[in-house]
């Protein structure tokens, strides 16, 4: 029998592994096995005619290596009861493996396919106040005024603080880099908006705001961040400088301030959005931080509103439906918003003056409204919109947006927050302080 | 719960490295330092990757990822300076090849090492921020090769100094200047920049500012024009074989800036090989070269756009102006057509057809055929001529040809109203004498005239092709009903409708008494079909054929005659001989009309049927004439035309210049109502702007003529001045 050319003797920690270089190539140029091949180590490798004799030395982990030999010739990742996950990470970050393993553990986010993976306890006391979905599968909790970092893995990282103000908003810029809005504490400085670093928790820039060429403190609020490197929130300022500033992701510098008009709401707002296709950014003030409801589209290059919704002055209905969240769903031109029974409201996009469409399915739910309510939370991911009350989340489908899927688990209480990234989605729960990661598994064999 | 124990007994395992020898790091960096030493001295084979791999690994993963870090910055940087020392000794022609040499060994060597350092690039330099290990050893050589006191300016040097070869003819090793080049982009755009491109382009400049200087000196525009392509097609070409393609648009601005653009008007004017010397002889291909190369720097194609432009303008006002050539109008309007189709095809062979040179073009025959104001009449003219018999054996398409050329002269005009006056009046000729050669060519033009124009400019022109097949119709129903005249036709009138024709008013004479009878049938006959009408004769447009018999020898002659002439020589049947008082008593014809028949009868050689005495060329009131009987012809038919100038004498033409002038006045009264009327109120300047916006395409209104007229409708409660700004004016409803 011919014996393939490229046939691979491998002695991992003393257990024979024979495989091929063609298997081993699927680990990529920029790993262990890419290097170990490469010409420029070929000249150590024993010459073709005595191959299947000589094996080649690696001392690691033969049961961690024996799963991350599967992966690369099946593409699956199938972790023995009998091997430790961490260890089997520790090892696929010797072999430069760790993207592979990370890709192959769950698969591309549908939120009708999503299943529960696991709960995160934290140690913090109080309610969480934001969770957001990092780009590579890791997360951030902000509690009170610590924002609690997990990568992929859910290991944690140094838990992050501005000045150890209370936390308004937490914003990933890149899988590196995450970003604070803080209250500010009067007369110190402290406080405002700062960038760290994901994996040394060290503050790496603060951002300034000032007004007429000073410096001024602020407290930061909502965060969005657009594919322009920009960054935006929302800011109040003690002498009134209520408004939007925008900064640059790069140099860390205040390119523009959108100041707000009397009569509207821009320094407060609950919820920033940046919008691709259209180049502005939604901003909305939302009950109950304020008596109304203010719904903007800010346009920066012209430093105009130009879309904007207020329930201000509207007669107050028996069964009185204020809005509690907004999302812009540019596809349909629409933007989406949510009472707290859960109706969902819909207005167009491409007039202004509109009133909200509501779709009544608070028939079902009312009277059933828990001791200590959480407000419905709205996010959009795929063409799928994903609504959460008290301890359930809703996916809704198609062009009418029609009710799919709920996900629900007992443990934890009403969800107060959730967000959707890297593939998965995290739902931040009020009581015990937990969250639950849910993952799409990976596609099926055939 | 087995699985948890299991698991317990593992971490801990994995924990007891923790505990580290203290002399580990070192030691594990001597093992680690050792290598790079071996693979910059080539003698790496006896390395194990796995070992290197892991101890890195190691080094990192026990918190000495700095130490490794640093200890890397050191090892590279002491090769590095002894790879300069290398490269600084060496040679003449050898330097760059030994500089290549090193390079490929650093990148190797570097390589290997980001192979055994690859896990502290993957996580401890993202996470400190430190330079990549890639990064890091292309910026050390940099730093420590490419930017080391003996070796910078020598490189730079030697890299022009090739570069200055290439360009006076030698040849070059091209692939080891690519590979230099190439190293210099690797390392960053701004090494390459600075190092590099910048001494390239100065180096460059001063090289062809000198060389361009030479050119110009010795050679003639088309050759300096060939010698600047070639040079720009060299430095393309420079560039795809061994430079950044960044650099192109960088030397092609070089070469022409120095080449074209310093030396334009010198050689755009160069004499005897200039721009126009090449207009002049339809050098295309040197016209194209011109253009393709000036079009490449600023102000280029606005400086060959304005030479040719004053050119055309001042051969173009020659051409016009030029006394000798207007005594023929068609050969006029021929010159013309035929400078139009040359700088035509000079644009559309040599200019890319540049739409703004057409433009210039266009305007440049506005501006000279405007200067000659009788430029309306001569194309006139000049259609009239083909009409008559220019297109007899012509294709439907070269008939399409012309016309369409004609057209574009007449859209220069700016006085077209002039225009329509007088094609109005050579096509009343044309019909009312039956010489128009094609129906077909007529009305195309008409319609060209109508898309150009309006349906307002050639509505009278088509009333009279209109009046020229009723007339036929009429002509039919007469003869029908009075069948005692028979067949012979020998009266065939034309009713022209007043307006559409050139009538002059009140015109007539006394027609023979045999004529008036007829004359007196049809008039009843027509106004007996068409009650309402008026009927008046126009003698001075009519036409007859008369049979005379002259001399003892009965030579008999049919003469085509105009009216006048008809009733002149009608007289001679009573009579011997006719003074001249006689006959304008006898005729009434008017005075100029008279004399002109009576001249074409008695004194243009080859058509004297009638003799005069005294003999003279002028008629003179007290001559007397007689009938020819030595006249001789060979033609059976003879056709006596009046003496009349084909182009308008001096009084005519101040007739028509007034007539036009007296038919603008409504049109520009109707104008400024018009706007005025929309506007209710506005100021003097503003109404000529618009007023002579609104005629443009008719005429050139005057902005005195504009003036009186505006003042002429204020008397008559059109407008009126504002009362307290005088130049503001309001409309009254």
């Amino acid at each position: 029998m011919k014996i393939p050319k490229d046939r691979v003797r491998l002695n991992v920690g003393g257990r024979i592994f024979e495989t091929t270089s063609t298997t081993l190539a699927n680990a990529g140029r920029n790993s262990f096995f890419g290097a170990l091949f490469s010409e420029n180590w070929s000249l150590k490798q024993p010459n073709s005619d005595s191959f299947s004799n000589c094996e080649f030395f690696i001392d690691r982990n033969p049961d961690c290596f024996s799963v991350l030999l599967d992966l690369l010739r099946t593409g699956d990742l199938n972790i023995p009861t009998n091997v430790p996950e961490r260890n089997l990470y520790r090892e696929a970050s010797f072999y430069g493996l760790l993207d592979h393993v990370r890709s192959a553990k769950w698969g591309q986010f549908d939120g009708n396919r999503l299943r529960h993976s696991r709960s995160v306890t934290g140690r913090a006391p109080g309610d969480g106040t934001a969770i957001r979905a990092g780009p590579d599968g890791g997360c951030c909790v902000a509690h009170g005024s610590v924002v609690h970092v997990y990568d992929w893995i859910m290991e944690e990282h140094p838990p992050l603080n501005l000045d150890y103000q209370r936390v308004n908003d937490v914003a990933w810029v890149d899988s590196e880099n995450i970003i604070i809005s803080a209250c500010e504490r009067l007369g110190r400085g402290d406080g405002g908006m700062g960038l760290f670093s994901k994996s040394t928790g060290e503050l790496r820039y603060k951002f300034q705001v000032c007004h007429e060429n000073q410096v001024k403190s602020f407290t930061a609020g909502a965060l969005s961040t657009s594919s322009d490197y920009k960054i935006f929130s929302s800011c109040k300022g003690r002498s009134n400088e209520y408004g939007i500033g925008v900064w640059d992701q790069v140099t860390g510098k205040q390119i523009d301030f959108f100041y707000e008009s009397p009569g509207w709401s821009l320094g407060d707002a609950d919820k920033l959005q940046w919008l691709n296709g259209s180049n502005c950014l939604l901003v909305a003030t939302l009950f109950p931080r304020k008596d109304n409801c203010y719904i903007s589209m800010l346009d920066f290059r012209d430093k105009r509103m130009v879309w904007s919704w207020s329930d201000f002055g509207a007669p107050i209905t028996v069964d009185e439906k204020r809005v509690r969240d907004t999302i812009a769903m540019e596809d349909s031109n629409a933007i989406c918003v949510v009472n707290e029974y859960e109706d969902l409201g819909f207005m167009d996009l491409r007039m202004n003056g509109g009133s909200v469409k509501w779709s009544s399915r608070s028939r079902m739910m009312k009277g059933k409204l828990s001791d200590e309510p959480c407000y419905p939370k709205l996010a959009l991911h795929g063409g799928q919109l994903f609504s959460s009350m008290d301890d359930c989340i809703s996916v809704f489908c198609g062009p009418d947006w029609v009710l799919t899927s709920r996900l629900r688990r007992d443990y934890g209480g009403s969800i107060c927050d959730f967000s959707i990234g890297g593939d998965r989605l995290f739902a931040l729960h009020s009581e015990e302080n937990v969250f639950d990661v849910w993952e799409t598994p990976p596609p099926p064999i055939s | 719960m087995s699985n948890q124990k299991k698991r317990n007994f593992q971490i801990e395992a994995f924990k007891h490295r923790v505990v580290v020898d203290p002399k580990y790091a070192d030691k594990t960096w001597k093992i680690l330092e050792h290598a790079i030493h071996e693979i910059y001295n080539h003698n790496a084979s006896g390395l194990s990757f796995e070992e290197l791999y892991r101890n890195a690994y190691n080094m990192v993963l026990h918190k000495f990822g700095e130490k490794l870090y640093n200890g890397l910055v050191a090892t590279m940087t002491s090769h590095l300076r002894e790879i300069s020392k290398s490269i600084e000794a060496a040679q003449g022609d050898s330097f760059l090849e030994e500089l290549n040499r090193k390079w490929n060994d650093h990148n190797k060597a570097l390589q290997m090492i980001r192979d055994i350092l690859m896990y502290m690039d993957r996580t401890y330099i993202p996470s400190t921020r430190k330079t990549p290990v890639h990064e890091l050893g292309l910026n050390l050589w940099r730093d420590n090769i490419i930017h080391s006191s003996k070796i910078q300016t020598r490189l730079q040097n030697t890299l022009l100094e090739l570069v200055h070869r290439e360009r006076t003819g030698e040849v070059i090793d091209r692939g080891l200047m690519r590979n230099i080049v190439k190293m210099l982009m690797d390392l960053g755009c701004s090494v390459y920049q600075e190092d590099f491109e910048k001494l390239f382009l100065e180096v460059s400049a001063e090289f062809y500012r000198g060389e361009s200087q030479k050119f110009i000196e010795c050679c003639d525009c088309g050759d300096y024009m060939k010698k600047a392509e070639k040079r720009l097609n060299e430095e393309i070409e420079r560039v795809t074989h061994y430079l950044d393609s960044k650099s192109e648009v960088k030397i092609t601005n070089v070469v022409e800036k120095e080449m074209i653009a310093n030396h334009m008007l010198r050689l755009v004017h160069m004499e005897n090989s200039g721009l126009v010397n090449m207009l002049l002889d339809d050098k295309y291909e040197d016209l194209g070269r011109m253009y393709n190369l000036f079009r490449r720097v600023p102000d280029g194609l606005s400086t060959i756009r304005e030479v040719m432009t004053s050119h055309l303008r001042e051969t173009g006002k020659q051409l016009v102006t030029d006394a000798e050539r207007l005594k023929d109008p068609v050969e006029f309007v021929q010159r013309l057509l035929d400078e139009k189709d040359k700088y035509d095809s000079i644009i559309t062979n040599a200019f890319n057809n540049d739409k703004t040179f057409q433009n210039a073009l266009n305007s440049s025959f506005e501006y000279f055929i405007n200067l000659n104001a009788r430029s309306p009449e001569f194309i006139s003219l000049f259609v009239d001529d083909k009409l008559r018999k220019g297109l007899k054996g012509v294709s439907e398409e070269d008939v399409e040809v012309i016309l369409d050329k004609v057209m574009m002269l007449f859209r220069y005009l700016q006085e077209k109203d002039v225009f329509e006056k007088y094609y109005k009046q050579h096509l009343a000729k044309r019909l009312l004498s039956g010489k128009t050669v094609s129906d077909d060519a007529e009305r195309s033009l008409i319609v060209k005239l109508k898309t150009e124009c309006g349906y307002q400019f050639t509505s009278k022109l088509e009333g009279m092709f209109t009046d020229m097949k009723t007339s036929q119709d009429t002509m039919h129903g007469f003869y029908a009903s009075h069948l005692e005249l028979g067949d012979a036709r020998t009266l065939v009138v034309q009713v022209l409708t007043t307006g559409s024709w050139p009538t002059q008013p009140g015109v007539t004479c006394n027609l023979p008494a045999e004529m008036s009878a007829l004359c007196e049938k049809f008039r009843s006959y027509y106004l007996g079909t068409h009650t309402g009408r008026r009927l008046s004769w126009q003698t001075n447009m009519g036409t007859a054929d008369i049979k005379a018999t002259f001399g003892k020898g009965g030579q008999k002659h049919e003469l085509n005659v105009s009216t006048y002439q008809m009733c002149v020589l009608m007289l001679f049947n009573n009579a011997e001989r006719l003074s001249y008082k006689e006959i304008e008593q006898a005729t009434e014809i008017p005075a100029a009309d008279l004399k002109r028949c009576l001249q074409s009868m008695a004194c243009v050689k080859g058509k004297n049927v009638l003799r005069k005495e005294p003999m003279s060329k002028d008629i003179g009131e007290e001559d007397a004439f007689f009938v020819n009987d030595k006249f001789t012809s060979k033609f059976y038919k003879v056709k006596i035309g009046t003496v009349v100038a084909q182009k308008e004498s001096e009084p005519e033409k101040q007739e028509t210049r007034q007539r036009v002038e007296e038919d603008r006045k409504p049109q520009i009264e109707a104008a400024i109502v018009r706007i005025m009327k929309s506007r209710r109120v506005l100021d003097h300047n503003n109404i000529i702007t618009e007023v002579t916006k609104q005629l443009q395409s008719r005429f050139l209104a005057n902005p005195t003529e504009i003036k009186k007229r505006i003042e002429s409708l204020i008397e008559r409660d059109f407008l009126e001045r504002d009362s307290v700004d005088r130049k503001l004016y309001r409309y009254l409803a």
